[in-house]
């Protein structure tokens, strides 16, 4: 009896604290551990389509490209883990350097995004939900769009480059 | 008169030097035997996975170091040996794995402590081989004294789990990742805990 009620005792210690325990014959306790690791891939991201303006018309005092609805928003795709968060970072004005002359514009990025190709359900992507994770392809689909004020703008052509900064979590 | 007391002599020389070894045999008590009137408990202190979290491909070798190691705290008897026996997988693998693309060596370490604290200064490194790992000690340090008398028989009114004492396992160890195949990599670590 006593040493029955030694190994109920065993049994009971064991069962709420050692993970997978048991108790085997020979009295010893047996737990096993789980060891782990995920391999990611490296992310790539791939530019489509570069945005587009096209001419600004004289008079007019802004332009406006709608990443969810424009054609002429960017197009990237964002290739990675499938199913692994990640957090997605871009400086949100940036400078277009006058090519023909002097003079800049400060252009301000919106980007949306969607884990299907589709940009009319993609949603805008603010600093409060930039963790988003890779689709079951690995894959995350970005649109760039934005807007400049044109009122004091020189005539010439205008350039800058975007970077978008993907890490995982 | 001189010669006879020379073989006698010799004659209870062989005799005395027998003795000793016979008795020497007869006295090995197995005390396991009895070890299942005495709780063991152990409990993982420091989370139940030894993960080495997100890890890109060909990243070559990175360490769980026993800083970072799993904790189990082996509540017991403290005038008890116990053996710890260790074993883990050779590698981490994906579901279905079936080729070396899918695989990562995984290296055991493991350590324990015996001196009643949670202390990695005070832990001892467990010899590994081909990830296995035993060792056999008193649940409380008894330095260079001698193992303690026979346990006290279980009787009406004495229990020995009142005089238990703790003792740590520390559980980690390193994987070397080559060029695999992106994915989740899983691997067992199997602990027994046994009174002497």
């Amino acid at each position: 009896m006593a040493k029955l009620l030694g190994s109920l005792l065993v049994i009971f210690s064991l069962g709420q604290e050692f993970v997978n325990a048991q108790v085997n014959s020979d009295d010893s306790i047996v737990g096993r551990v789980l060891v782990s690791a995920q391999v990611i891939q490296s992310i790539e991201l791939v530019t489509v389509n570069s945005m587009t303006f096209g001419n600004a018309q004289p008079g007019q005092k802004e332009l406006y490209v709608n990443p969810i609805n424009d054609a002429n928003a960017g197009f990237m795709i964002a290739i990675g883990t499938p199913g692994v968060e990640f957090r997605l970072d871009y400086l949100n004005a940036r400078r277009l350097t006058n090519v023909d002359g002097e003079g800049f514009l400060t252009f301000t990025y919106e980007i949306s995004g969607n884990d299907l190709e589709d940009q009319d359900s993609s949603e805008l992507l603010n600093n409060d939900n930039r963790s988003i994770r890779f689709n079951n392809d690995g894959r995350y689909y970005l649109w760039v769009g934005g807007r400049v004020n044109l009122e004091n703008a020189q005539p010439g052509n205008y350039e800058g480059d975007f970077t978008i900064e993907i890490d995982y979590i | 008169m001189i010669f006879l007391n020379k073989k006698y002599s010799l004659i209870l020389f062989l005799v005395f030097l027998q003795i000793p070894n016979s008795v020497l045999v007869a006295q090995e008590i197995d005390f396991g035997t009895y070890s299942s009137t005495y709780s063991v408990t152990v409990q993982e202190l420091d989370g139940t996975i030894l993960d080495f979290g997100l890890l890109y491909n060909n990243e070559g070798l990175i360490s769980i170091d026993i800083e970072d190691a799993l904790v189990y705290s082996i509540e017991a008897v403290e005038y008890m040996d116990i053996i710890i026996d260790i074993s883990a997988d050779l590698n981490l693998e994906t579901a279905g794995c079936v080729t070396s693309s899918c695989q990562i060596p995984f290296t055991l370490n493991a350590a324990y402590a015996n001196r009643g604290q949670n202390n990695i200064a005070q832990a001892i490194a467990m010899n590994i081989s081909s990830n296995g790992a035993s060792a056999q000690f008193p649940v409380k340090y008894r330095g260079n004294a001698p193992p303690g008398p026979p346990p006290t028989p279980v009787y009406e009114g004495y229990n020995p789990n009142n005089y238990t004492d703790t003792a740590y396992l520390y559980i980690y160890g390193s994987i070397n990742v080559p060029i695999v195949d992106a994915g989740s990599y899983s691997g067992q670590i199997s602990i027994s805990v046994i009174y002497d």
